[in-house]
């Protein structure tokens, strides 16, 4: 065998085999090449799709926190504005009905009860006013807004620079988001930003909705907001969500806060 | 004895591939349409295997001339089988006319078929051998629809292309039985490995296992 190996002829064999061999294992290397790269894209895929789920799931939890939130707050405002008063008229009424007064103590009683339920009715409707502005249903986004503006600038706090130009881009319950939005930037501002003046600009073009927003207020570090952020910044987020659109926002300790929010005409 | 190793290796083998070709047939209805392309390339291999086994041992007349329906046959079978996989009818286009320059060769000169078409066994594997790569890539994004077979038919491929490809020029080389028998029996571990692979992705993926709608 060894004889025959090292004939003139035999070494074509030899090639040959080498030849095969190395064949194979450069088939083999792309093989195993092959295994390896896939065991790492599944992995990366997976902890891609993990990481989504986690942040569906933060934004559920948000979301019910928010909710949560505000039946809270709700049931406070029910309690303090409607219950205590309520709680008032009726004491007065059961004294007036003992009918231990004189007369212009009735007087001064009966002017209590209706002066008592004049605020009370007053409570009741901003309360519902609060929770879905009807101007929003009747007279549209823009005129929401803009009443929403002058209630803050009525209350002598802040100062608002508003431009708004609306006309009918997003569907009610998306318009209900922009307005939900504007109120969450506009209180934060006012009671943890302490701002004194606000620019607002909201622009419509053919195609999307720009909404540009600036305080003066005290501002926040976007890393440690980053890594923690309160209700009312998830809030926000998950809003823009819904509305398909981009978010993005820049502020410094000291410098005010600016928001960038676009959202672009719903698909029909 | 390095001889009666090697032929009972190929019987083995042979046994082994009919005994694939059952398996796969046994459950030919209950799967889709790549097993049963699948079923149907083990059913045509092991037909030509045991005409080779006829033809040489009873009839006792060389069989060379059978290895031009293994390959084509293969070259059909397999195509159709990676145009399912694929799904890239690119591959029939290719297959037609590629069929037609080997008819118009076996018309054009028929002592082909008493040699060994070192051409168009090259061709036929390589351009399989290409399809099987391609499907290695698709199945990157974790597709693992017979994976396995597609590893055992791309390392069989390359390997053999290049034996079934210097067949001729071994026959006009004047050496001995034992040397030529060393590619012979270099063919027959790797198809006796890549039987082992197709046994495999039966066991892993279709024994005992709900079809798939």
């Amino acid at each position: 065998m060894e004889k025959e190996l090292l004939q003139e002829d035999s070494q074509i064999i030899v090639i040959i085999l080498i030849a095969i061999l190395v064949l194979l294992l450069m088939a083999v290397a792309l093989v195993l090449f092959f295994f390896f790269s896939r065991k790492k894209i599944i992995a990366t895929e997976l902890e891609k799709a993990t990481l989504e789920l986690s942040y569906q799931k933060d934004l559920l939890h948000s979301t019910i926190e928010t909710q949560e939130e505000e039946r809270k707050r709700i049931a406070q405002d029910l309690h303090d504005a409607i219950s205590a008063k309520l709680n008032v008229v009726s004491l007065s009424t059961n004294v007036l009905i003992d009918g231990k007064l004189e007369k212009n103590e009735q007087a001064h009683t009966l002017q209590h009860i209706l002066s008592v339920t004049t605020r009370t009715l007053e409570s009741s409707r901003r309360l519902a006013h609060n929770l879905l502005p009807p101007i929003l249903e009747n007279f549209g986004l823009q005129a929401a807004i803009e009443e929403l503006c002058d209630e803050f600038i009525s209350s002598k706090k802040v100062k608002i620079n508003y431009e708004i130009k609306y006309k009918d881009l997003l569907s009610k319950s998306n318009e209900l988001h922009i307005f939900r939005i504007i109120q969450e930037l506009l209180n934060n501002s006012v009671r943890h930003g302490e701002a004194e003046n606000i620019r607002l600009k909201i622009n419509e073009t053919n195609e999307q909705l720009d909404l540009e927003y600036s305080d003066d207020g005290k501002g926040f570090d976007i890393k440690s907001v980053n890594k923690n952020k309160g209700i009312g910044l998830r809030n926000i987020e998950s809003r823009v969500e819904i509305l398909d659109g981009k978010l993005s926002y820049h502020s410094e300790i000291g410098n005010g806060a600016t928001f960038n929010i676009s959202t672009k005409k719903p698909q029909p | 004895m390095d001889f009666n190793f090697f032929s009972l290796l190929n019987v083995f083998t042979i046994t082994f591939l009919i005994f694939n070709t059952f398996l796969f047939l046994k459950s030919f209805i209950k799967f889709g349409r790549a097993f049963k392309v699948l079923s149907c390339y083990l059913f045509f291999v092991s037909l030509i295997q045991l005409a080779t086994i006829f033809v040489a041992k009873i009839l006792h007349k060389p069989n060379l001339f059978l290895s031009h329906f293994y390959f084509i046959s293969q070259f059909i079978i397999l195509s159709i089988f990676y145009r399912i996989l694929l799904k890239n009818k690119f591959i029939l286009y290719l297959l037609l006319p590629i069929f037609g320059v080997l008819t118009y060769q076996y018309i054009d000169d028929p002592d082909i078929f008493f040699r060994y078409h070192a051409i168009g066994i090259s061709i036929t594997q390589s351009i399989l051998i290409v399809y099987a790569i391609v499907y290695l890539y698709r199945c990157l994004q974790g597709e693992n629809l017979f994976l396995i077979v597609n590893v055992g038919l791309f390392l069989y491929l390359v390997s053999s292309t290049l034996i079934f490809a210097s067949g001729n020029l071994i026959f006009n080389l004047n050496i001995s039985d034992s040397m030529n028998f060393l590619l012979i029996n270099t063919n027959r571990i790797l198809y006796f490995l890549f039987q082992i692979l197709i046994f495999i992705e039966w066991r892993k993926n279709y024994y005992k296992k709900i079809p798939k709608s």
